[in-house]
């Protein structure tokens, strides 16, 4: 058993190099390595735990320090307990962007829910080219947050657009998502939704395949209509998964900075400013320290709170 | 179509009740309204990058341009801006499937091989961070970052990039060594090599399917990644390719052309990571990680 060599494999040469640089290392500083049996686990996992605590937890927890203390812009300054957090919830026209989130996450949900669930029903059935339609369908998740904001900005420019030229010419005024509240939310909405929704396909998708045939074949023979087969049968199956698509793109939408930032900015008059942009705009175009990091504490805890109590719900469903 | 004829064809779609025409006419117009709204964006941005700066602007809008010109491509793919960001970008991403994907591969053995003290917590606090949203640790990042002079910096981007990386890649690459023999392992050791080189020379070869399909994984979020490129890097010369097609707009002003030639520049490597990955899958399956 050699290890085989292919050329312009990088991956592979990368780690050939890794292995000649530990096995210098073995005979050089053997104690290093060979720090007996009970050792060796953690020799094997604290390297990518140590990266990973330093990067993650370690300025979580610096947040969480300065959200309390009053910040000029790299100086920490005087403790100045939770008024950070007001300013975060109310400065710059109040709570209203708590909302704002709410709508975008809700919206983003109600559009790429029904849309993704549907295509894999769909797709799972004989169709021709279904490889085909899967693969197209699934090209605004491979776009990135950014580019597909890009896009969607071009596509609703109020000037050039085909879609809006198509709507005047049957008579329908369309409004301007640059000042148009309601037409800036949608057209992020759109734009969210339209990134999220292969993941919820996908995954479906992939849960279907675990409905067995000879389930659905006698419950036909038993005289079960196709929507009680539906009921009764597939869905049971594939509603954990589904739930999973659901709390994983509730938080894609909580979280997402980019394609808002590009579209809109947050406005008009902060129509679509929601949690996650706001610390985006405090920490990197006010440079209020302070605030941003109240700002990032309370995104994380509702994240937190968010995904327990979809653990709690998943557990429940699956002890009854 | 024959849609309906094709599907009474096959057996099995027969035996579960071959839907009506009608059913089948109404999931036929439900796909198609899905292509358009998947599609509409892309083929919009496609269609006007090909556009000459005359025809952008032309009312009413044309969807296949009348003039083809790459004009576009040559003013953003080709210029020395945008080829600047990608090589960083690769560079990125090497530095971090070294990273990344070295620290994974021993977390993942042992987190396969092993039953030790505090494994589990260990694992779970690891996996935890998966839902730590980036937007809560961008400011001290920054900070942490202009600290230890690292802001502005590529590496800075390499080890945030890989410490987000190693938990996914535990996960994905753990099923992968767990479907390895052990007493592959274990035969190499009695021959007398130590655990360490057992791992290197055994597991390692042996788990090159799962560090394919993890290196896909690295390229495809440092690729199309923008909060944190945005936010610890700041010279034109150290950004990635996102970061890059962001200042497009604002330091170049908005032409169309140019920004639509850039975005499908930067999403055709995507694609092709992701055709590779399926076929990387679909190679490493049939081929069988192990072949004894």
């Amino acid at each position: 058993m050699t290890p085989r060599i292919e050329s312009g494999e990088i991956v592979y040469s990368i780690m050939v190099a890794a292995t000649a640089f530990r096995d210098g290392l073995a005979t050089i500083a053997p104690w290093r390595l060979g720090a007996g049996e009970r050792m060796a686990p953690y020799m094997f996992l604290l390297p990518a735990f140590a990266l990973v605590s330093a990067v993650s937890f370690l300025p979580l927890g610096f947040a969480v320090v300065q959200s309390f203390f009053r910040s000029d812009y790299l100086e920490l300054g005087r403790f100045i307990g939770i008024s950070n957090y007001g300013d975060y919830l109310y400065g710059r026209g109040g709570p209203g962007f708590v909302w704002n989130s709410l709508v975008y996450c809700g919206a983003t949900v109600a559009i790429a829910l029904p849309l993704g669930f549907l295509l894999a029903l769909v797709l799972n059935e004989n169709l021709p080219l279904r490889g085909t339609l899967r693969t197209l369908l699934i090209l605004p998740w491979l776009v990135s947050n950014l580019i597909g904001a890009l896009l969607w900005w071009w596509l609703g420019n109020p000037q050039y657009s085909p879609v809006i030229h198509a709507l005047r010419q049957v008579g329908l005024s369309a409004p301007d998502m640059v000042t148009n509240k309601h037409a800036a939310m949608t057209a992020v909405v759109l734009c969210n939704a339209w990134a999220s929704y292969p993941l919820v396909m996908v995954f479906v998708l992939a849960a279907l395949q675990t409905v067995p045939k000879e389930l659905l074949e006698s419950a036909q023979i038993d005289g079960a209509s196709g929507l009680q087969r539906f009921r009764h049968v597939t869905f049971p199956i594939v509603s954990n998964t589904t739930m999973v698509a659901l709390v994983l793109t509730t938080l894609h939408a909580f979280k997402n900075v980019e394609i808002i930032l590009l579209m809109t900015g947050g406005g008009p008059v902060g129509a679509t400013e929601t949690m996650a942009i706001r610390v985006f705009q405090e920490g990197f175009q006010f440079f209020r320290m302070g605030v941003a990091s109240s700002g990032a504490v309370v995104v994380f805890l509702v994240n937190v709170l968010f995904t327990l109590a979809f653990i709690r719900v998943l557990r429940g469903e699956s002890s009854t | 179509m024959s849609a309906a004829a094709t599907a009474g064809l096959r057996g099995r779609q027969r035996a579960l009740g071959s839907p009506s025409p009608a059913f089948r006419a109404l999931q036929y117009g439900f796909l198609a309204l899905a292509l358009v709204f998947a599609l509409g964006p892309i083929g919009w941005g496609l269609s006007t990058s090909f556009k000459t700066p005359a025809e952008i602007n032309a009312l009413p809008p044309t969807w296949i341009p009348h003039d083809v010109t790459i004009a576009n491509y040559v003013e953003s793919v080709l210029s020395e801006r945008f080829l600047r960001h990608v090589f960083n970008t690769v560079l990125v991403v090497l530095a971090c499937l070294a990273l990344a994907l070295g620290l994974s591969a021993h977390a993942a053995y042992a987190a396969a091989r092993f039953a030790f003290r505090g494994k589990g917590l260990i694992l779970m606090l690891m996996w935890a961070t998966i839902m730590i949203p980036g937007v809560a640790v961008i400011v001290p990042l920054y900070l942490v970052a202009i600290w230890t002079s690292l802001y502005d910096t590529l590496w800075a981007l390499v080890l945030v990039y890989s410490a987000w990386l190693v938990p996914t890649l535990v996960w994905l690459l753990r099923g992968f060594v767990a479907a390895i023999p052990a007493e592959l392992e274990e035969a190499a050791r009695i021959d007398g090599c130590s655990r360490l080189t057992a791992f290197y020379r055994i597991t390692l070869p042996l788990l090159r399917p799962g560090l394919l399909a993890g290196s896909v994984l690295v390229f495809t979020l440092v690729w199309n990644e923008f909060l944190i490129a945005y936010s610890l890097v700041l010279s034109n010369e150290s950004r990635l390719v996102q970061v890059g097609i962001y200042f497009f707009i604002t330091e170049v002003g908005i032409k169309w052309g140019p920004l639509t030639a850039a975005a499908m520049g930067a999403v055709v490597p995507v694609l092709a990571a992701y055709a590779f990955l399926q076929r990387a899958f679909i190679q490493g399956l049939s081929a069988g990680a192990v072949k004894g």
